[in-house]
This record gives structure tokens, C-alpha cells and sequence, in this order.
């Protein structure tokens, strides 16, 4: 069980955390009960960065060196997505660099929030065990718990005055993520269409209908917080030295997958779109990341201009899932 | 680390979405969509998503260059300018004001755009000022002025979740104004009825209830058979008309014929226009949405007057969910228009053939302003080709992409004493100049856009400009002092803003707080309407009362013919904007799209013996070029299409230069173009190589 404290103001712990940290705040306010419209991951995974300076002799890395810092007030999509990404991203030095100095404080959300579904895709409401360092929980009657999800968080708040929280303060916050899931609007569309994806029943003719009305805008890639898909180039400096830059791409945009003989295996619009809901929602990705890639904040929903994002597809497609699967 | 938000808005097309900057010190790090606001609510294309890759400082202009023998040298401003002051000074005494203009910029803000017609008007003593809007919405304001005398959209982006029909007139939004096209989508999954008239199958036409591929040219045969079949089964809102209209009587006469050879003329049966008809005329409320497919025809004007027609007689206007819906191409074309970059007007459309109103700016700018009308960005061009027109100004457009008859443009710039130009980056048109001035980008200068439903916005500065850049008030500015002349010099945009609200009816009761307030303010806001206009000429017109105007349908110029067997037109891609000098920065879109293409139907590629992106020739009777095919059924026989983005295969070097009576639109939308293969495997060449291998006009 996570130690667990009462918190008189959120304020003081971030300005205890503040002597050790940089700050960082994506919520305006962290009481809010919705994600912010962009996610975390940029802190992480750069939506732009060097990988490295070919000087014409030698090449020079180009690691971030970020200070420690804080991600305060992280809710339970985007903190799952972040342990999600730290699967993806093991191996790669920049992420790395960036996500050892980061202390994450989550933050519980007892309200659902307009797109979200995290609760139909195990990744929230409430911050789950080894996605936080610190865990902030409003209180109904007032004032916030803190529980300490990490070493690193215990580290993080020492020396902080804190009174103990017993356990009947645990088991009401229990009861108030449970009310919370209770409140979440029907989800049925969303499992019928996972279903329909995994058993493979969405015709052809159903994903092109859908990928007419994709733009290939790459928003949805853009703001989801599990895409990681990156591109690079190699940009000539102004002493004839070269750095090789990365950038967030987008699986939905044509030319992606084009190769260079112009062949293109997923030259359809509805190709593309069906390879992005089978990522989030394929079970083959439950083998390799233990759990769906979609985390339910829904801000593919907002920001779609083509209306498919994961609500509208999923109604869409719901109709096709197999009668003795829903 | 700490990173800063700038809350400003999109500099791409007419939507004027809101758009946040995220700032690490002087360098963006990301763009955001904004959740609240009221247009494009938490949504951005992929322009809009790459705008940071479109100002970031590779190939920017950083300094003042001045053209040698050699090529250009870098220069400090005192020079740049007083090379510019001279240069004019010496045209001005050899041949008057009628030598000198300015083409300002539908990219630049409303104070820019205030500046460089007060610098024309008040310090050059010259009308010679425009701006792209006479290649894409001019025939709109001549043609709306008539009809209702205003030449705006006259409704909002969220009337579109408002209205029980939308008609789509020779638009291809979801490509050029992707988040009101997006809201299109949205609101026809909704239950709104959608009719797209477009000769080739757009994004919409494929979800459409009803697509209408008409053949290009051919929209007012097919709009007074709307008419015609309106009137005989007399749908028509007669109460309206009653009250609101004049003229119904000439219009009928006009239209009582218009069944005769109406199929064969537009390719659309007579059972589509009277289903159209019936479904327009009888929605409780109709929503009308058009863009280029309209106004670029040499009956651009009465093209507009058409649609103006219809919408009149079935009273689908001054309500919301109703109305006549330019879709404006660029961020700030309404703002460009409005503060009176056009050679006949004065800010707020206030005529310079007014005495009254002349006075009125006389008074305000305390100096004689010029009555003689000035010329047309085209009209400058020929008038530089007779050797007539010497100086010109030009910002952030790129003309020798964009504008008709590349060839021509050339020349025409090439002839000029002094050319002044400020940009970001070198365009084809920069390189032209005698005197590049390093101009900031939307990112690095406050100011405001006004989007396509006339909602006034707040632009916000996050960077510093890069090197010497400055904002082009500034420098416009600047170049008013070198000619003796204080009149533009304001203490910052604010103030610019203040003295164009202050004679500009339609903008009287704004103000950057009022603005920043209210998320934008749309005009007319003056004492009368303090929060604004959503819905425009709800219970009267600016004049009275609307006029039908009867018209005829006019061919096009150049028709397809036995040497020139297809008919080409343009299109824009979702993907770039304008001449791409923003959006070929950034590697995502410069990847998805090649650099030049020609979409046409795979029957006649087969024809012709053209795979899928195969090389190509493309001859019209004006230029050449080389591009590769994309087969593509969105085009119907006997058309092929190119979009006008790239240098290395502009459409331009094909389009025809052929102009509506009234406002000089040249005829973009069609001519006649024969294509022929190339080698299997022979890269096209781009146009710049094409130049010099024919030792032609070069730069």
C-alpha cells in the first residue's frame, strides 16, 4: 500500500518541490478535471531536436542536459501513456536524457471530462501504482492526500511536514475514483468497435468511407500521447557542418510508408486510418506493451476536423463487432 | 525548460483559427490548437500544425540586401532606405505619382495593410495601390457591392451547425479552408443536406447527397436554370422579395430561356437542377459557401451576381444559417480589402471617387490626397510593360508564382526602375528586386487578421525578429520619413489601430481590449452594434434594397480545341498555401506532396499514353512545362487540373491572362492545354532549368 498523507495546499508542495526542481506545470489550474488539449509527451520525446553535428571530421551527440524538473499535475491518461512511451523509448538516449531528471506528480480525476474514456481502457480515472512519483487526491470534504507512489517521490518530499492519512482516507478516495467510473457516459460503441478491429469484421469499404474524411492534418498524431512515430533530416549548418534532426511524423499522412520506387502499401486514405485504431487498439500490441495503445483522453475526438476521431469511428464501426463478443 | 504560451492566431487561410505558440526563449518549440476558440474550437490543419517549420530561421532574410552587377550585397537599413527614398524621389519628379505603387499583402496584418495604403495614398500621392484579393475575391466585392453592397461573407463559420442545407459552389474547402470544411463534414454527419457543384469530385463531392460536376464555365447557364425552375414552380420566397427585393420582373425575362441547351452547356440533367432547386429554395434555412470556382472566370462578376440571385430569390439571406459565403483564401484577404489596399477605395470601402470622403482623409492625414483612381496590381504590370509604371513596393506575395501568364509577370517586373520587395525568404519574386527588405513574420509582430466572417483578431508577438527584420508598418513607416513625411509614425500597432478605427465606420467601436475580450469582434461594430455582426443585412441592405440583376452566361476564353485538346484548371492542396514559401519548409508536407503535379483521368492518360506519375509536358498557347501525371478519377475526361503551389511546375507558366470586364480576374479556372509523355524515366525538368536551357527571361 502507498503511504499516504493529507496535504493542506497544493501550493506548499510545489514550492517544496520547487528547491529541487524546475516546475512544470501543464494545468492552469491543477484542480482542472481534464487533460490539457496537449499532452506531456513533448517533455519527453522533443516535437524537434538534434540527434547529432557532423562538423565534417567528427560527429558531436547532442543529448539534452534538462535540469531536474517537475511534471505537476499529470492525470492518469497522460501518466499511463508516459509508462507506455517509456517501453518505446528504452533504448533511446534523448528520451532518456529528458525522462531521468523528471519527477512525475499525478494528479486523480474525480469527474469524467468531455471525450475521456479512460476507465473502459484501464488507465484512469484514478493514478494507478508505478505510473506516478507522487499521486495528489482531492479530498470531498476538502484538502488533497498525497500519496507517494516512488522511492524517488519519497526522496522528493522529504522534509515536508505531513500528517499521516489512515486508511479509511484511502478506501474513501477508492470510493470516490469508483464514483467517478460510475459517472463515465455508456462506452458500449467503444468495446464493440475493439471487438470488430480484433476479429477483423470492419469491411474495406467501411475504413474508405472513413478515410475520405481524413485530412491527413496529423493532429491526431500530434496530441495523442502514445504516438511515437518520428521522421529525420539532415539540415546543413551555416559552417558547412551538418545535424541530423528528428521531428514527429504522422502514420496517417500518404507518404509515411511511401518507398522511394513510389510504392506504397498503404497508399489508401482508409489503410492508413484502419493501422492507426488497429495501433491503439490491436491486441497484438497487448503482447509487446502489456495494454492497449490508446489511454481514453479523447483528444483525438476535439481535434479531428475530419470528425473520426475515436468516438465517431468507434460508433461507426461498433455495428460490425460479432454478436458473441460484446 | 520554461517554456511561454502565446495566445495569437494561424496565418494560413481565411478561417483565422486560433493557434498558441509555445516559446523557449527565442525559439518556438511546438504549436497548439486553442480549445475556446470560437471558430476552429481545439482544431488546426496540417498547415496550421507546421507553422512553427514555416518561420523557423533557415532561408530566412535576416538584413537589407541591395542588388549589384554581381548579385545581391547585404546593406544597413540608412541605406537600404535611402537607395529606396532616392529612387522613388527621381520617379516621382520624372513622371509623376501615376509611376509608383504598392502591392501590399493579404499575409500582413491589418496595420501593415493600413500603413501601406496611407503610405501610397498620402506620401506618394498615388491610388496605385492592391493586392492578391483582384486573383482571388475581386469579382466578390464588385459583384456583392452591386447586388447587396457589401462584398463579404454574410454569415459565420458555427451557422453552418445551424442550417438544414448547405451548397457548396465551386469550393474545395476541406483542402484550402480545412476546419470549416472539417465543420462541413461534421455538420452533414449531422443530418445537414449537402450539395457540392464542382467539376472535379472533391473531398465533399464523395460525401456529398449530391455532387453536380458541372463543366467548368459553365456555372451561370446552370444557376439561372436553378432560377428558371425556382420561378415556374414558384418556390420562391415572394414575401422577401416583396419587402427586400428589386428587379424580379427583368430577372424572370432573363432567365426564361435558360433550359435551352442548359444540359449540354453544364452536363447536369434537368432532373439534378430541379432537385437542387427544389431542396434550396424549400430548406427553412440554406447556407451558401463559394470560393474560387466562381470568381476566376473572365464572368467572375456576374458569376458572384448569379449566386447573389439565387440566394435573393429564395430569401436564404439576413438569417442565421442562410447567406452568401465567400470563403476567403488568405488569413487576412477580408482585412486586406477592408482597410482599402485597393485602388478605389479608402478604408471601410469608403469610395475615393467621393469628394466628401476625400475630404474626410484629407483632413485626418493633414495632407491633399490624389483623386485620380489608381491602378491594378494587373493594370500595374501593363502599365510597367508600356513603361509607364517605374517603382513598385511589393510585400510578402510572390506574384511571379502566383499571378497569371508567369511569362508576362516577368517581364513586366523586370521593366520596373525600382523594385522594393520584403519577404522572409527569397522568393522568385525577390530575387527580381533591386532592394530585399528583411521582413517579421506573423510570429514575430502584434497586430490583427480579420478572418473570412469578419471577425477582427488579435495577433500576438512570441519572438523577436530574427536579425534586422522588422514589422512592415515599421518599414513602411521608415520609408515615409525618408520621404519627408511623419504621417506613419505611430508608437506601436495599437496606435496604428486606433487611428484606422477612428475612420473606418465598420471598425469604430473595436479596440485590442474590446478585441481580446470578445475573442474577436466582427464587423460592422461601431456604437450602433458594440458586440458585433454574426449574420449581416438582417432586416436592410447597405442599399436598400437587394438587387436582382439579370445575367447571361459567357464562355470561356480559351476552350479546348484540336492543338489544345484538354481543359486545365486549378486546385490547392490541403497540404501547401500560396506559392509554399511557408509550407516547403516543412519536411512532413514537402515530403507528402512532389514538387509539381498534374492530376488527370486515368481514360485519358490511357489515351495518351501516360502511366501513374509518369513524366509529362504541359503546353499551353503562353509557356511550358514539365511535371509528372497523377492519374485520378476525381477528374472527369477532358479535364486535367494542377495545383499553382510550386515554382519548379507553376501552373501560371499555362494559365490564361484573360480578365473579367469589371475587376481585371484573370480567367485562372480554365484554359486550354495540350499534354504530352515524356521519356519513361526522364526526370521532369523544373522550370528554372527549363529557363536557362531556352536562355529565355531568367533570373
Amino acid at each position: 500500500m502507498m503511504p499516504c498523507y493529507h496535504l493542506d495546499s497544493v501550493a506548499r508542495l510545489r514550492s517544496h518541490l520547487g528547491r529541487a526542481y524546475q516546475i512544470v506545470q501543464p494545468l492552469e489550474d491543477v484542480g482542472e478535471s481534464a487533460p490539457p488539449l496537449v499532452s506531456p509527451k513533448g517533455y519527453f520525446f522533443a516535437e524537434q531536436e538534434n540527434l547529432f553535428v557532423f562538423d565534417g571530421e567528427c560527429f558531436r551527440e547532442t543529448l539534452p542536459q534538462p535540469p531536474p524538473f517537475v511534471l505537476f499535475g499529470v492525470q492518469s491518461c497522460d501518466l499511463t501513456a508516459i509508462v507506455y512511451q517509456d517501453q518505446f523509448f528504452a533504448r533511446d538516449p534523448y528520451y532518456q536524457a529528458r525522462r531521468q531528471q523528471a519527477l512525475l506528480v499525478g494528479i486523480d480525476c474525480v469527474t469524467p471530462c468531455e471525450h475521456g474514456f479512460c476507465a473502459s481502457v484501464d488507465a484512469g480515472p484514478g493514478v494507478k501504482a508505478g505510473c506516478a512519483d507522487l499521486i495528489l487526491h482531492a479530498r470531498a470534504e476538502g484538502g488533497w492526500l498525497l500519496l507517494v507512489g516512488s522511492d524517488k517521490g519519497g526522496e522528493a518530499i522529504h522534509g515536508l511536514e505531513l500528517a499521516q492519512a489512515d486508511a479509511a482516507e484511502l478506501r474513501a478516495r477508492d470510493g470516490r475514483i469508483d464514483d467517478c467510473i460510475a459517472a463515465f457516459p455508456d462506452d458500449s460503441h467503444l468495446h464493440r468497435g475493439i471487438a470488430a478491429i480484433n476479429r477483423d469484421r470492419v469491411p474495406d469499404q467501411q475504413w474508405q468511407q472513413l478515410g475520405i474524411q481524413c485530412l491527413g492534418c496529423s493532429g491526431c498524431t500530434t496530441l495523442c500521447p502514445t504516438c511515437s512515430c518520428y521522421g529525420s533530416r539532415d539540415l546543413p549548418g551555416e559552417q558547412g557542418d551538418i545535424r541530423r534532426q528528428r521531428f514527429w511524423d504522422s502514420c496517417l499522412y500518404e507518404s509515411f510508408q511511401r518507398e522511394a520506387s513510389q510504392h506504397n502499401p498503404s497508399g489508401e486514405a482508409g489503410e492508413r486510418v484502419r493501422r492507426f485504431w488497429t495501433h491503439k487498439f490491436g491486441d497484438d500490441f497487448v503482447k509487446t506493451f502489456g495494454r492497449y495503445g490508446c489511454v481514453g483522453c479523447g483528444r483525438c475526438e476535439q481535434t479531428c476536423p475530419g470528425v473520426i476521431g475515436v468516438h465517431s469511428v468507434m460508433r461507426r464501426i461498433a455495428d460490425y463487432a460479432p454478436d458473441d463478443d460484446v | 525548460m520554461v517554456s511561454r504560451t502565446t495566445t495569437t492566431i494561424c496565418p494560413f487561410c481565411g478561417v483565422g483559427c486560433g493557434l498558441n505558440l509555445r516559446t523557449e526563449g527565442d525559439r518556438l518549440i511546438a504549436v497548439e490548437p486553442q480549445l475556446d476558440h470560437p471558430v476552429s474550437r481545439g482544431q488546426l490543419c496540417s498547415k496550421g500544425w507546421s507553422s512553427a517549420y514555416g518561420i523557423d530561421l533557415r532561408e530566412r532574410i535576416l538584413h537589407p540586401l541591395i542588388r549589384t552587377p554581381g548579385g545581391f550585397r547585404q546593406a544597413s537599413w540608412d541605406e537600404a532606405l535611402a537607395t529606396i527614398g532616392d529612387g522613388l524621389q527621381q520617379i516621382l519628379d520624372e513622371a509623376g505619382p501615376m509611376a509608383v505603387g504598392i502591392i501590399s499583402s493579404a499575409r500582413a496584418t491589418n496595420e501593415d495593410n493600413y500603413a501601406a495604403q496611407k503610405l501610397a495614398r498620402a506620401v506618394l500621392k498615388t491610388n496605385n495601390v492592391d493586392h492578391c484579393a483582384r486573383i482571388c475575391h475581386s469579382p466578390t466585392v464588385a459583384g456583392l457591392k452591386q447586388t447587396l453592397g457589401s462584398g463579404a461573407m454574410t454569415n459565420s463559420a458555427a451557422d453552418i451547425f445551424e442550417t438544414e442545407l448547405i451548397l457548396v459552389f465551386g469550393a474545395d474547402p476541406t483542402e484550402n479552408h480545412a476546419i470549416l470544411g472539417g465543420h462541413i463534414i461534421r455538420a452533414h454527419l449531422a443530418g445537414t443536406r449537402l450539395i457540392v457543384v464542382d467539376p472535379r469530385r472533391t473531398r465533399l463531392a464523395k460525401l456529398a447527397d449530391m455532387h453536380l460536376q458541372l463543366k467548368p464555365g459553365s456555372n451561370i447557364a446552370l444557376i439561372n436554370a436553378l432560377l428558371k425552375t425556382i420561378l415556374d414552380n414558384h418556390w420562391q420566397d415572394s414575401e422577401f422579395i416583396e419587402a427586400r427585393c428589386e428587379g424580379l420582373a427583368p430577372l424572370a425575362a432573363a432567365v426564361a430561356d435558360a433550359y435551352e441547351g442548359v444540359e449540354s452547356a453544364t452536363g447536369i440533367d434537368l432532373e439534378t437542377i430541379r432537385e437542387t432547386a427544389r431542396a434550396y429554395s424549400k430548406a427553412s434555412r440554406a447556407m451558401m459557401f463559394y470560393g474560387m470556382g466562381i470568381t476566376q472566370y473572365v464572368s467572375g462578376t456576374n458569376n458572384v451576381i448569379a449566386l447573389s440571385n439565387l440566394a435573393l430569390v429564395c430569401g436564404q439571406i439576413g438569417r442565421p444559417g442562410t447567406g452568401i459565403n465567400p470563403l476567403r483564401g488568405q488569413n487576412n484577404v477580408q482585412g486586406a480589402c477592408d482597410m482599402g489596399c485597393l485602388p478605389n477605395v479608402y478604408p471601410g470601402y469608403q469610395p475615393v471617387a467621393d469628394p466628401a470622403v476625400r475630404e474626410k482623409f484629407s483632413r485626418a492625414w493633414k495632407t491633399a490626397l490624389p483623386e485620380q483612381p489608381g491602378l491594378t496590381s494587373l493594370g500595374m504590370s501593363k502599365a510597367a510593360l508600356d513603361g509607364i509604371f517605374r517603382a513598385l513596393i511589393l510585400f510578402g506575395e510572390d506574384p511571379v508564382i502566383t499571378d497569371p501568364d508567369q511569362n508576362q509577370e516577368r517581364l513586366a517586373l523586370s521593366r520596373l526602375d525600382l523594385l522594393v520587395v520584403a519577404e522572409l525568404t527569397m522568393t522568385d519574386t525577390a530575387r527580381m528586386a533591386d532592394v530585399v527588405l528583411p521582413a517579421a513574420s506573423f510570429a514575430e509582430k502584434s497586430g490583427t487578421f480579420t478572418n473570412c466572417e469578419r471577425r477582427v483578431q488579435h495577433v500576438r508577438q512570441a519572438l523577436p525578429p530574427p536579425g534586422e527584420a522588422r514589422g512592415d508598418w515599421q518599414w513602411l513607416a521608415a520609408i515615409a520619413r525618408q520621404l519627408g513625411s511623419d504621417q506613419l509614425d505611430w508608437a506601436d500597432s495599437e496606435a496604428v489601430f486606433r487611428e484606422m478605427a477612428a475612420l473606418t465606420p465598420s471598425y469604430s467601436a473595436m479596440s485590442y481590449p474590446r478585441l481580446d475580450e470578445h475573442s474577436g469582434l466582427q464587423w460592422p461594430c461601431s456604437a450602433e452594434t458594440p458586440e458585433g455582426t454574426p449574420v449581416l443585412h438582417r432586416n436592410s441592405f447597405p442599399i436598400g434594397r437587394a438587387r436582382l440583376i439579370p445575367v447571361h452566361a459567357t464562355a470561356i476564353d480559351e476552350p479546348a480545341d484540336a492543338e489544345y485538346p484538354l481543359l486545365l484548371t486549378t486546385n490547392r492542396l490541403h497540404f501547401h498555401y500560396g506559392c509554399g514559401s511557408m509550407t516547403r519548409k516543412s519536411p512532413l508536407l514537402e515530403r507528402e506532396i512532389p514538387p509539381g503535379l498534374l492530376f488527370i483521368n486515368p481514360a485519358d492518360a490511357r489515351g495518351l499514353g501516360i502511366a501513374h506519375r509518369a513524366p509529362v509536358g504541359v503546353r499551353s498557347r503562353r509557356g511550358y512545362l514539365e511535371t509528372c501525371a497523377m492519374l485520378s478519377e476525381d477528374l472527369p475526361p477532358g479535364l486535367v487540373s494542377m495545383p499553382y503551389h510550386f515554382r519548379e511546375a507553376p501552373s501560371n507558366q499555362l494559365t490564361n491572362n484573360a480578365q473579367d470586364p469589371v475587376t481585371k480576374m484573370p480567367e485562372l479556372k480554365a484554359c486550354a492545354v495540350a499534354v504530352e509523355p515524356l521519356p519513361p524515366g526522364q526526370v521532369p525538368r523544373t522550370m528554372d532549368q527549363l529557363n536557362a536551357e531556352r536562355g529565355g527571361i531568367g533570373i
